[in-house]
C-alpha cells in the first residue's frame, strides 16, 4: 500500500512544481529570458554606447558619440525612472528601440541602431527589456541632443526616416540555410555591423548599392567586410572570421580602434554557432572587386622597402608574414589593401594597441612612428606595405598623411 | 676557485666575504694616503680576465669583479632580452641556464664563471627556427605584458633539461620561481606542456 501513497506524493509534489515554474517564467523572476535578453544585448553591443568607458553604472548613458553632424550623447537605459527608462512602457520601449520614435512621439537620431534594431522581433525586444529591467538603477540624467542647429530638430528625423529608414521585423530568405539565416539576422540586426562598414551618403544614410563595402569613421576606416577578394574577407575562411571575432586576432588581423572595443564587448562573448552563422553570412555577401590599380612608381617603392626593412620587419617581417597572433601580417592581409588607407594610416602615426581577450590575453600593440617618419616617409611604407607582396592598393601620398597627421592631432580619444 | 653549483647560501656567504675584503683594502688604502686620497673616481677596481662561453661562443672579457651576470648581460653586452626584476633572486625574470641548469643572474658574479656556458633566451632559437618553447608560447598567448618572458621560457628549458614530470601540478611547482604579475600562469602552464611533448 506504500507505494501508491509515495506515487501521489511525488506527482503532488510535481504538479506544484510544475505550477511554480509556470507562474516563474511569467514573472519578472524568469531568469532564463533575463539572460536571454544579457545575451542579445552583448549581441547588439548595447553598453558600447550607453556605459561610458571606465564607469561602474552599467548602461548609465552619457558617453559621446560622434557623428558627422556633431556629437549625442548617449541616453540612460536603466530602470531608474526618473533620469532612465524604468516608467516607460512596453510599447514605448519596442517604439524607441525598433522604430526610432521616442517617449511622446520624439524622433530618435539614427546614431541609436534602429534601422538595424528593426530587424528584431517585438518579443526579442522585451525580452532586452527584460534584462535592461534587472540591472541596478542609476539616476543620472543625460542630455542626449548636443547636436547644432539644424540638426538639433528632432522632426528632421521624420524626413531622414522616410528616406532612409524601412521598418520591419527580420524574415528569413526562402532558400538559404537556418544558418545563413541566422547570421543575417545577426550581422544586419541586433549586431548592426552596416553601421560602421557600411558607407553613407552625405546625410549619414546607407549608400545600399555599397552595403558592409567599408566607410571612414573616428579616424579608423571600418574595411569592407564583403568576400571582396582583396580587401574584404575573400580570402578569409569561415574559420578564420570565427576566431577574429572571438579573440580579436588572426594570422593577418588584430582588432585595433572601435572594432578592438566591438570584440572585447561584444563579439568574444558571443556562442561560436553564433558567429559562425555571421561567418557563413558574410561570405556569402558579394564584393565589388574593383581592378587592380596601377602599381605605384619604383622611385616610391624603393624608398618604401627600405623604412619597411629598418622600422617595419623586426615584427612584420621581411617578407611581411608576421608572426601569426602576435604581429599580423601585412602580406595579402585585406586590411591593409583597403580603397581607403585611413586604418593603416592611424596605426603608424598613433600605434594602437589590439585588444585582449580570453582565448588571446597579451592585446600586442604597435608604438607611434609620427615622431619618426616624415610626411613622404610615411606615405612611401605605406605605398609599399599596400603594393609589396602581391598586394595591390592605391598608393598613399605625402598630403594624404599630413591631413591624415592634422586629424588625428586634434582627436581626444 | 671553482664553484660549480652556487646556492643563495653560497652566495652571500661570497658577497659577504667580498665586502670584507673591500673594507679592510679601504682601511689600508686610508692609511697609505693620508697625505693625498684618490679621488673616488679614480679608484678603479682590478679588472678580472675571464672566458664565458655565451651561447655557443666564446667571450673573453675584462670586467670589474663585482659586476654580476645579468649586469654583465644587459649593460655590457646588451643583450637586454634578459630582464631585471627584482635583481635579488626572487622573480625569477633574468632566469638564465649555466652549463644548462637554470640560474638567477642576478645572483651570480659574472667573475667567477670563467669557462662556464651561459646560454640566454638571445640564444634559444635554432638560426630563424624557434624553440619550440617560444612557438608555444606564441600559440598559446602566453605572455600578457611580457617582461617575466625570457625567464619563463629559460627555466622551463631548464625543466625539460632536468626531465622534471611535466603534467601540469609538476609544472607549476618547477616553475614556481618564476612570477608572473599579470597572471598569465595558465597559458604559459599550457606551452610548457606542449613543448615539453616535443622539444
Amino acid at each position: 500500500m506504500r507505494s501508491p501513497t509515495a506515487l501521489r506524493l511525488v506527482l503532488a509534489v510535481l504538479a506544484l512544481a510544475g505550477c511554480r515554474a509556470t507562474e516563474a517564467a511569467e514573472g519578472p523572476q524568469d531568469f532564463g529570458r533575463t539572460d536571454r535578453g544579457r545575451y542579445l544585448t552583448i549581441v547588439g553591443d548595447c553598453a558600447a554606447c550607453h556605459t561610458q568607458q571606465g564607469s561602474s553604472q552599467q548602461f548609465a548613458g552619457g558617453r559621446p558619440i560622434e557623428t558627422p553632424f556633431g556629437t549625442l550623447l548617449a541616453p540612460n537605459i536603466t530602470p531608474d525612472r526618473e533620469t532612465g527608462i524604468g516608467a516607460w512602457t512596453d510599447d514605448e520601449f519596442v517604439g524607441a528601440l525598433t522604430r526610432g520614435t521616442g517617449r511622446g512621439g520624439a524622433h530618435l537620431y539614427p546614431a541609436m541602431p534602429y534601422p538595424s534594431m528593426t530587424k528584431l522581433s517585438r518579443d526579442d525586444a522585451l525580452t532586452i527589456r527584460a534584462y535592461l529591467n534587472s540591472v541596478p538603477p542609476a539616476h543620472h540624467p543625460v542630455v542626449a541632443n548636443q547636436l547644432p542647429f539644424p540638426f538639433s530638430i528632432r522632426l528632421g528625423m521624420a524626413a531622414w526616416d522616410a528616406l532612409y529608414f524601412t521598418p520591419g521585423a527580420f524574415q528569413p530568405v526562402a532558400g538559404k540555410s537556418e544558418e545563413w539565416n541566422r547570421g543575417a539576422y545577426l550581422v544586419e540586426g541586433p549586431m548592426h555591423c552596416g553601421a560602421c562598414h557600411t558607407p553613407k551618403n552625405f546625410l549619414g544614410g546607407d549608400k545600399s548599392a555599397s552595403h558592409l563595402q567599408g566607410y571612414a569613421l573616428q579616424g579608423w576606416f571600418a574595411p569592407n567586410i564583403t568576400n571582396d577578394a582583396r580587401s574584404g574577407l575573400g580570402h578569409w575562411t569561415t574559420g578564420e572570421i570565427v576566431a577574429y571575432l572571438k579573440s580579436g586576432h588572426t594570422a593577418g588581423a588584430a582588432a585595433s580602434g572601435p572594432m578592438a572595443e566591438e570584440v572585447a564587448l561584444s563579439s568574444s562573448k558571443m556562442a561560436d554557432a553564433d558567429l559562425q552563422a555571421v561567418a557563413v553570412y558574410l561570405k556569402d555577401q558579394p564584393g565589388q572587386d574593383q581592378p587592380a590599380p596601377a602599381a605605384p612608381s619604383d622611385t616610391v617603392m624603393t624608398a618604401g622597402a627600405a623604412i619597411y626593412a629598418d622600422e617595419c620587419s623586426a615584427c612584420h617581417a621581411s617578407t611581411g608574414t608576421g608572426v601569426p597572433g602576435l604581429f599580423p601580417a601585412l602580406a595579402g592581409a585585406s586590411g591593409v589593401q583597403s580603397s581607403d588607407p585611413a586604418s593603416l594610416l592611424h596605426v603608424v602615426l598613433r600605434g594602437t594597441r589590439s585588444v585582449a581577450t580570453e582565448t588571446a590575453p597579451t592585446a600586442p600593440a604597435m608604438p607611434s612612428f609620427a615622431w619618426l617618419l616624415s610626411d613622404d616617409q610615411v606615405a612611401a611604407v605605406a605605398t609599399y606595405v599596400r603594393n609589396a607582396w602581391g598586394n595591390a592598393a592605391p598608393a598613399v601620398t605625402g598630403s594624404d598623411v599630413g591631413h591624415a597627421r592634422r586629424d588625428l592631432a586634434e582627436r581626444t580619444d | 676557485m671553482t664553484i660549480r653549483n652556487l646556492t643563495r647560501r653560497e652566495f652571500l656567504r661570497d658577497t659577504a666575504a667580498t665586502g670584507g675584503a673591500v673594507a679592510v683594502a679601504g682601511q689600508a688604502s686610508l692609511g697609505d694616503a693620508l697625505a693625498a686620497p684618490p679621488p673616488v673616481a679614480d679608484r678603479k677596481p682590478e679588472l678580472h680576465q675571464v672566458t664565458i662561453r655565451l651561447n655557443g661562443t666564446d667571450q673573453q672579457l675584462r670586467i670589474d669583479p663585482r659586476t654580476t651576470l645579468l649586469d654583465l648581460l644587459r649593460e655590457h653586452l646588451h643583450l637586454t632580452g634578459t630582464k631585471k626584476g627584482c635583481d635579488m633572486g626572487a622573480c625569477g625574470a633574468c632566469t638564465v641556464l649555466l652549463d644548462g641548469k637554470r640560474v638567477n643572474a642576478c645572483l651570480l658574479l659574472a667573475a667567477r664563471l670563467d669557462h662556464r656556458e651561459v646560454q640566454t633566451i638571445e640564444g634559444l632559437a635554432n638560426g630563424e627556427e624557434l624553440h619550440p618553447l617560444q612557438a608555444a608560447f606564441i600559440e598559446h598567448d602566453g605572455f600578457q605584458c611580457g617582461y617575466c618572458t625570457p625567464g619563463q621560457i629559460m627555466s622551463a628549458a631548464g625543466l625539460l633539461n632536468e626531465g622534471r614530470p611535466t603534467d601540469e601540478r609538476s609544472i607549476r611547482e618547477w616553475m614556481s620561481g618564476n612570477i608572473c604579475r599579470c597572471g598569465a600562469y595558465p597559458n604559459i602552464v599550457t606551452a610548457i606542456r606542449q613543448a615539453s611533448g616535443r622539444a
